[in-house]
Parts: structure tokens; sequence; C-alpha cells
């Protein structure tokens, strides 16, 4: 087992950036696993009839840029030196700054934020900016993971 | 404040715990795997949190047009296994001014059928 020690770890983790580009086959295969069957995310012509440049990505599309472009599960275990069998997600947050569309690549700028031990829970926060291919920021992202303590079986 | 439609989603199945793995790409396989999720003491396999925000996610796009929403942030209470039917409920708040725009704020609940917390969490909209 680690020492923890948070103001280190935060200071040490370094998490690299990477690039994505959003398809429409990938965004439907996304809103398909959940079951929303909001047309704008199948059909491009009513989509732009409703407004949208192209097919938008759904609300929580980013987790599908983060998991297949570059910060997997296996990459935060590791990252963080996690038990697997012992992480939780304890919460998410979005904020959409500008819109996102299939054919747009994004490049995603992750940081840790904090990482504390609270009654035998370790709590991480990740936090990551998306800017589009003019360097505009469009979405930022923070995901709170929890590592739960004790003994599991 | 104002009630939004209930959005009731159908029972969710193992093999849509697989699918939406390979959607989003967490292929932690306490999602998938039983013996694994047995072995992590969940007594079987757990459905991944943000599938279930994405189903709170489809429901404010029935509430709301895509391009609206400005703000989406969620805290997982409890667990969710396959077998189970979630319903999503939904309410405005108030109305908010946030960096110059006018917003209304609500809160999305997502509840099994007995009622069981699963998810709760915020929103804004561009008004």
């Amino acid at each position: 087992m680690y020492q923890f020690m948070e103001s280190l770890l935060v200071e040490e983790i370094k998490i690299e950036p990477f690039s994505f580009e959003i398809e429409r086959g990938k965004i439907k295969e996304f809103v398909m696993a959940i079951g929303d069957p909001n047309p704008i995310y199948y059909d491009v012509k009513t989509a732009r009839k409703m407004g949208y440049r192209d097919i938008p990505v759904p609300p929580t599309f980013p987790t599908a840029i983060e998991m297949w472009g570059g910060l997997d599960f296996e990459t935060l275990i590791d990252l963080l030196d996690l038990d697997p069998l012992k992480v939780l997600h304890g919460g998410q947050e979005y904020r959409y700054i500008g819109e996102l569309y299939a054919g747009d690549t994004v490049t995603a700028f992750p940081k840790l934020i904090s990482a504390f031990e609270k009654r035998n829970l370790r709590f991480f926060t990740i936090g990551i900016t998306y800017k589009n291919s003019n360097g505009e920021l469009v979405l930022y992202s923070e995901s709170t993971i929890i590592e739960r303590g004790g003994s599991i079986k | 404040m104002t009630e939004l439609k209930a959005l009731k989603k159908p029972e969710i199945t193992h093999t849509q715990l697989v699918r939406y793995a390979g959607a989003s790409g967490d292929f932690n396989p306490i999602h998938t795997v039983v013996p694994v999720g047995e072995k992590a003491g969940l007594g079987g396999v757990i459905a991944h949190g943000m599938l279930i925000m994405g189903m709170a996610g489809e429901a404010l796009g029935t509430w709301f047009p895509r391009k609206d929403l400005r703000m989406f942030k969620v805290r997982f209470s409890k667990m969710t296994r396959p077998g189970e039917k979630l319903a999503i409920e939904g309410k405005v708040t108030k109305e908010i001014v946030e960096e110059g725009e006018k917003r209304l704020a609500g809160e999305v609940f997502v509840k099994n059928e007995k009622g069981e917390l699963k998810l709760s969490g915020k929103f804004q909209v561009k008004i």
C-alpha cells in the first residue's frame, strides 16, 4: 500500500493531453447503448433542420472521448495506483461552453485536481478542458473517482 | 417550480452493459464480468454510473433542446444492477443569470421502481 500524500500526488501526477476525432458512427453507437432515440443523434438532415451544424455530441459523450482517446480505465488505475476492484465513480460534472459535432477533432487537457482521504475512502478529482481545432475552449469535464478502502473479499 | 415529464426506461440488461462498455470504452470488468463483480464484493455486475447519467442526459434531451444545455452535474448514490427498471424525474427550480446569460436551473433524479435513488443531479439550460 502506498503512502497517501495528497499534495505530493497532485504535484507529481501529470496526465498527457490527447486528441480525438468525433465520428457520427461512434455517436450513434453511444446513444444506441443508452437507448436514447433522439433523432438529432441518428440523422444529420434532422439535426441540421433543428439548427445543428452536424450530429451533435450527446451530453455524456465526453466519457467516450476520454475512454477511447487515451484516459481509459486501465490507464487511470496505473496512474493513480488504484485497486481496480475497489474503484467507483462518485460524481461527474460537465460545463458545455461551445458546440461540438461529428467531424470535429478535440484535444483534451486532463489534470489531477485533488486527492484526499476521508473515512476510509480515497477521493480523486480529475478535471479536463477540451479545445477544438481552432484552440477554442468548448467543454469542461470534472470526474470524482472513489477508491473504497477496508477489506474487500 | 415546474415538474418535467418523467422518462421511463426499459429494464437494464446484462447485454446493455456489455454494449455500453463497448460504446463508451469503459471496460472495467465489474460492469461486464460476473465473477469479477463477485470478487469485488458486489454480488455480480453493476451498471456503469455513466450509463445512468446517460439516461438522465436522454431525459434532458426530451425536456430541452440539446444545444441549450450549459451545465450537467450528478452524484451517483446507489449501484444499479441488471433487471432494474429506472425512471428519470426532473424539475425546473429557478431562473438564474450566469456568465451574462439567462438560464433555467433544475434538478434531475434517477430512481428504480422501489423509489431508490440512483443519481441526483443539477442542470442549467439557456432560456
